[in-house]
């Protein structure tokens, strides 16, 4: 169909369209008209994707000269490839519409056996890749860096983008990656003896260059050609390479000073925190490494690799992360802390010593992407709450909006238990967490909740540790046996070959009517990437509240510096992380209108305000007063009703008019009244 | 603590929808009833009923029942097997009054295992005894669809390629328990054109919705009580036959009645020729009967294929009730409420109309409440006015 959106022509190649579409689209609109960033969060399953291609592809043809490009991030393979589906059906529209054949041209990156390095793609109006091809300061070098300036960038799946980002800022350094650094720089030294045996010249060359300065890199970045890369400041381009780096053996001796430096740091016995400034005094006191050559050691290990011809540069991967860290930790003085443990907490005999070179401000690695393109789209399905993004990110949004789904049927029935049938108040809080009464509780839930629910259920657990406890002390009362009576049931483990063997057999038998549970972790790979669509997650089990493992060294200087540059309490973060995993966990359930799943909160934390106002808008309103603190009785009960009355016969034309529209129908005056309450601006 | 009896009726379920429905949705009409989308279904079930031009009529239906440890469950009082077996004595009656011609075997699965209660007969007695006896059977461990499945399949595979092959499942549990892939046997079933529909007591299962769509069968689960008898019924009515399913005419007897024929004036206790035990009056000595028009066997009761000639024998009235699903009543017109004038008074039932929507009979012109229209449609067959002003003068 043909929609009109405040006066732009969009072609949508379905022939109905759900009406949170249509409003999600006006957003949209709005932020592209005002050449601003902006964060908006709709429920999975009711057609983001769609939605955000067949808009900005319009607006691309309406406005050539204002959108030249779009790039679309996702998260994971199989999303980037549903994205590319969903255009090729929209261009299979246009072309049947319009008649002409179509000179768009989209670009999928996905992984090294599609790539294609035909220039021409420079010039493509879509580039669909991942995120960190954009936000991974290594590979956005590589990938990114040419897009134009006028570009629409959308990053789909987005709740946990300030991880992505600080994930791609931090290193981490073990003993294993000094020792395959000092192989590399035993290679490199070889092959710079060999080449000044056979070809001097080339060495002389570069040095020339070095000499030079980075002009290049500087003369590009001022008339606006590239994407600025956080691991090359502005300053050192003014600079010309200093002369202790320039020649090649000079370079490598300097690795290999700095190398058993950091091997001296790792031989701790206690843990170390400092500060960047503090670990650059200590490096210039005990090997005399100054902050500025350190500064260009990652463009200079570039150059060298370059002149010495190299082709495999993934062996050199280890020498690259020493470098990098080298030019990070000598150019930031704030955002980011180092900590050396000598061993993990959980095994504190067995030494491993680690060097966290850990971020603690998502807005560094994201800044320049905000800086650079005009509009910047944060989507997903569990963004709440939305102002907390801006925050951590350090961007203004034009737009902040929170769509709801329209239901003809109420589809999703979240339920909040709070005491078992004893009143044991249930919660996975540290002071109950090994109360006998609790774990009980919790397995009676699962066991009742075992014989009401068809095919799958999913639980998931606050933390391996805590799952490895319940599941024995279950296994010890007897319960799992009972349960087994009902249901066949998978663990998910740390080893993903296992895991994704416990699935597959967990679909199987899902698929055959034996049925299934699944436990499973929040923050583990099933949280995130595995949609349980229909019959694999009828009922979606939250044990506790997933807040993450607060002793952690890392996260408490984060939440530090939260509450020093962004003035967020500790506490607000930390629920705000907690609940947005839940959101996540339970969601998994529901991919769709057609689709239905129950969403059992079971702690008594869940139904305060503090916690319950930080889920989706599009699950808040569904939790009513009547499902609150409830017994597990009380829930088999209403879980019971609600599958009954789901499994009744449900066709599109009870949608239609609802939550389906035609063209004529969106057009109804009232029907677009509507549309303005469902998104919920911010 | 107060509101706690309150909150205990809610939890109860069944009872509070009778008189909820009527309250308008607190969000207006945004989110419609399940209610709503169950009323329109039912209508369209009769309107659907009409398009069809051939059915089964001998229809053959092995009916599975869930003996497993989840129909002792008490959301269906006094518990899911009592009620179920109740509404399956109605379901035998209606059946066979609807469907003279055809038979009904049952079978139960429980422990893993299935097992037939009852062959495949055509005598509605010995099935009700053997359903009243299997009130006291003990519901334990799991169900086994695959088992109950194969079961039937081995009796229905032999069946004429005329007649329909049908199961119904009536599962209780939400697991079944199979010795070997069922999607095998699903295709099993497709090619032996076998119809299976289910009756799920609790919720959707996966393996009921593939087998049921696969086989052209209908899934459905109860809400309650009365919505399950509902269900049962629909599989009442005959379903239409494939346009695969092979059609030949069949030799049938209409029977001399032993009471009215001429002939027989004086009357003489006969034995009756029925001499398998499966009729429960057994073979002996009795005054009323039916004699086979080709070898003059006497019968106590029909139908029944003659043990002598083989020969199908029916009376009349087995074939009139029979044929009324060929010959369905058009469905009534829906008409708004504000834009019909006539009679504020259904024609059937004298009730005021009240409710948002009138049907008219679209020969006679008389309106009817929608109770009346699916009864009218469900049972009479008939319009009542039209015939009224056929006999008068």
């Amino acid at each position: 169909m043909k929609l009109n959106i405040e006066g732009l022509l969009v072609y949508f190649p379905y022939d109905y369209i759900y009406p949170e579409q249509y409003s999600y689209m006006l957003e949209l609109k709005r932020t592209l008209d005002a050449k601003g960033h902006g964060v908006l969060e709709m429920p999975s399953g009711t057609g983001k994707t769609i939605s955000l291609l067949s808009l900005i592809v319009a607006y691309q043809r309406a406005f050539p000269l204002e959108v030249t490009k779009l790039i679309y991030c996702s998260r994971t393979v199989p999303e980037i490839e549903k994205v590319v589906e969903e255009l090729r059906k929209l261009m299979e529209f246009y072309s049947k519409e319009t008649g002409e054949t179509n000179n768009f041209l989209a670009l999928a990156l996905s992984s090294r056996k599609n790539l294609c390095i035909h220039p021409e793609i420079l010039h493509a109006n879509i580039v669909v890749y991942s995120y960190h091809y954009l936000l991974d300061p290594k590979i956005a070098d590589l990938v990114s860096k040419e897009l134009a300036k006028k570009s629409v960038v959308v990053f789909d799946e987005a709740h946990n983008i300030d991880n992505v980002c600080i994930d791609s800022m931090s290193v981490n350094i073990t003993r294993r990656t000094l020792d395959r650094c000092q192989n590399n720089v035993d290679t490199l030294q070889n092959t710079i003896q060999k080449i000044k045996e056979t070809d001097a010249a080339k060495l002389r060359e570069e040095y020339r260059r070095l000499v030079d300065g980075l002009k290049e890199a500087s003369v590009a970045r001022e008339t606006d050609i590239y994407l600025s890369n956080p691991v090359l400041p502005d300053e050192i381009l003014q600079e010309a390479v200093p002369g202790t780096i320039r020649t090649a053996e000079h370079f490598v001796g300097f690795l290999r000073r700095f190398l058993e430096y950091l091997k001296s740091r790792l031989r701790v016995q206690h843990v170390v925190q400092e500060s960047t400034p503090q670990f650059l005094k200590d490096i210039f006191d005990k090997v005399c490494i100054d902050r500025k050559p350190l500064r260009f050691c990652a463009e200079r290990l570039q150059s060298l690799l370059r002149t010495l011809e190299i082709a495999d540069i993934a062996d050199f991967s280890a020498v690259t992360l020493i470098s990098n860290f080298a030019t990070l930790v000598s150019t930031y003085s704030q955002g980011f802390t180092i900590i050396i443990e000598p061993f993990e907490d959980r095994t504190p005999t067995i030494a491993n010593p680690v060097l966290h070179f850990s971020c603690m401000d998502p807005s560094i690695a994201i800044k320049p992407v905000f800086q650079r393109f005009q509009s910047v789209v944060i989507t997903s399905g569990t963004l709440s709450p939305l102002d907390i993004y801006p925050r951590i990110l350090d961007f203004r949004p034009v737009t902040m909006a929170s769509f709801t789904m329209t239901l003809a049927r109420t589809c999703l029935c979240p339920l909040i238990v709070g005491r078992g049938n004893d009143q044991v108040a249930l919660s996975s809080k540290f002071e109950t967490r090994e109360d006998f009464a609790v774990i009980r509780n919790y397995g009676n839930l699962l066991l009742e909740m075992s014989a009401v629910v068809p095919d799958g259920i999913v639980a998931f657990f606050t933390s391996y540790v805590y799952m490895e406890n319940i599941v024995a002390s279950w296994y010890e009362q007897g319960i799992l046996e009972n349960i087994q009576r009902n249901k066949l049931i998978f663990i998910e483990t740390q080893d993903a070959a296992e895991t994704s063997m416990a699935l597959e057999k967990y679909q199987e038998a899902c698929e055959n009517g034996r049925g299934a549970i699944l436990l499973s972790v929040a923050r583990g790979k099933v949280s995130e990437g595995i949609d349980f669509v229909h019959h694999f997650g009828r009922a979606v089990i939250m044990f506790g509240v997933p807040y993450v493992y607060t002793q952690s060294r890392i996260l408490k200087a984060r939440l530090e510096y939260l509450r020093d540059q962004f003035q967020i309490r500790e506490n607000d973060f930390l629920t705000f992380d907690a609940m947005r995993h839940a959101a996540q966990c339970v969601g998994r359930a529901i991919r769709g209108k057609t689709d239905y799943g129950l969403m059992i909160f079971a702690d008594k934390r869940y139904a305060r305000a503090d916690k319950r106002g930080k889920l989706p808008r599009w699950i808040q309103e569904h939790i009513t007063d009547g499902s609150l603190n409830l017994t597990v009785d009380e829930t088999v009960q209403l879980s019971k009703h609600f599958l009954r009355q789901m499994a009744q016969p449900f066709r599109q034309e009870d949608q239609l008019g609802l939550s389906l529209l035609t063209l004529e129908q969106l057009q109804s005056e009232e029907m677009l009244k509507k549309i303005t309450q469902i998104a919920h601006q911010t | 603590m107060d509101e706690e009896p309150e909150r205990a009726k809610r939890w109860e379920g069944g009872y509070e929808r009778t008189w909820e429905v009527l309250k308008e949705d607190e969000s207006g009409s945004l989110k419609a009833t399940v209610e709503e989308i169950l009323f329109q279904s039912k209508r369209k079930r009769v309107i659907e009923s009409h398009g069809q031009v051939r059915l089964g009529m001998m229809r053959h239906l092995y009916v599975v029942i869930d003996c497993s440890r989840s129909m002792e469950d008490q959301d269906l009082k006094p518990n899911r097997l009592t009620s179920t077996l109740k509404l399956m004595e109605a379901f035998v009656e209606e059946y066979f009054d609807q469907n003279p011609i055809s038979q009904v075997g049952i079978i139960m699965t429980k422990n893993k295992r299935a097992e037939k209660l009852t062959d495949l007969a055509g005598n509605p007695k010995k099935h009700i005894t053997a359903l009243q006896k299997a009130v006291d059977s003990v519901c334990v461990g799991e169900p086994s669809l695959y088992n109950s499945l194969s079961l039937a399949v081995q009796t229905l595979k032999h069946m004429p390629g005329h007649t329909s092959r049908e199961i119904l499942i009536i599962l209780s549990s939400l697991t079944t328990c199979d010795p070997a892939n069922i999607y095998e046997l699903i295709k099993t079933l497709k090619s032996l054109k076998v119809r299976v529909s289910v009756i799920g007591l609790s919720a959707e299962v996966r393996v009921c919705t593939v087998l049921t769509r696969e086989t052209g069968g209908s899934y459905h689960v109860i809400l309650d009580e009365s919505h399950f008898k509902e269900l049962l019924m629909l599989h009442v009515k005959p379903p239409p036959s494939s346009s695969a399913s092979e059609c030949s005419l069949i030799r049938m007897g209409q029977c001399t009645d032993g009471f009215m024929s001429n002939i027989n004036l004086t009357l003489k206790p006969m034995f009756s020729t029925t001499l398998s035990p499966s009729v429960s009056c057994g073979p002996g000595l009795s005054l009323g009967g039916y004699f086979c028009p080709q070898c003059h066997a006497k019968y106590t009761e029909l139908p029944v294929e003659c043990k002598v000639c083989g020969l199908t024998l029916v009376s009349a009235p087995h074939l009139a009730r029979s044929f009324h699903h060929l010959f369905p009543l058009d469905a009534f017109t829906e008409i708004p409420e504000e834009e019909h004038h006539g009679d504020r008074f259904c024609q059937a039932c004298q009730g005021e109309l009240k409710d948002k929507s009138v049907f008219m009979c679209p020969s006679c012109h008389s309106v009817f409440c929608v109770e009346c229209d699916l009864f009218i449609h469900d049972s009479l067959h008939c319009c009542p006015c039209c015939i009224h002003n056929q006999s008068g003068p």
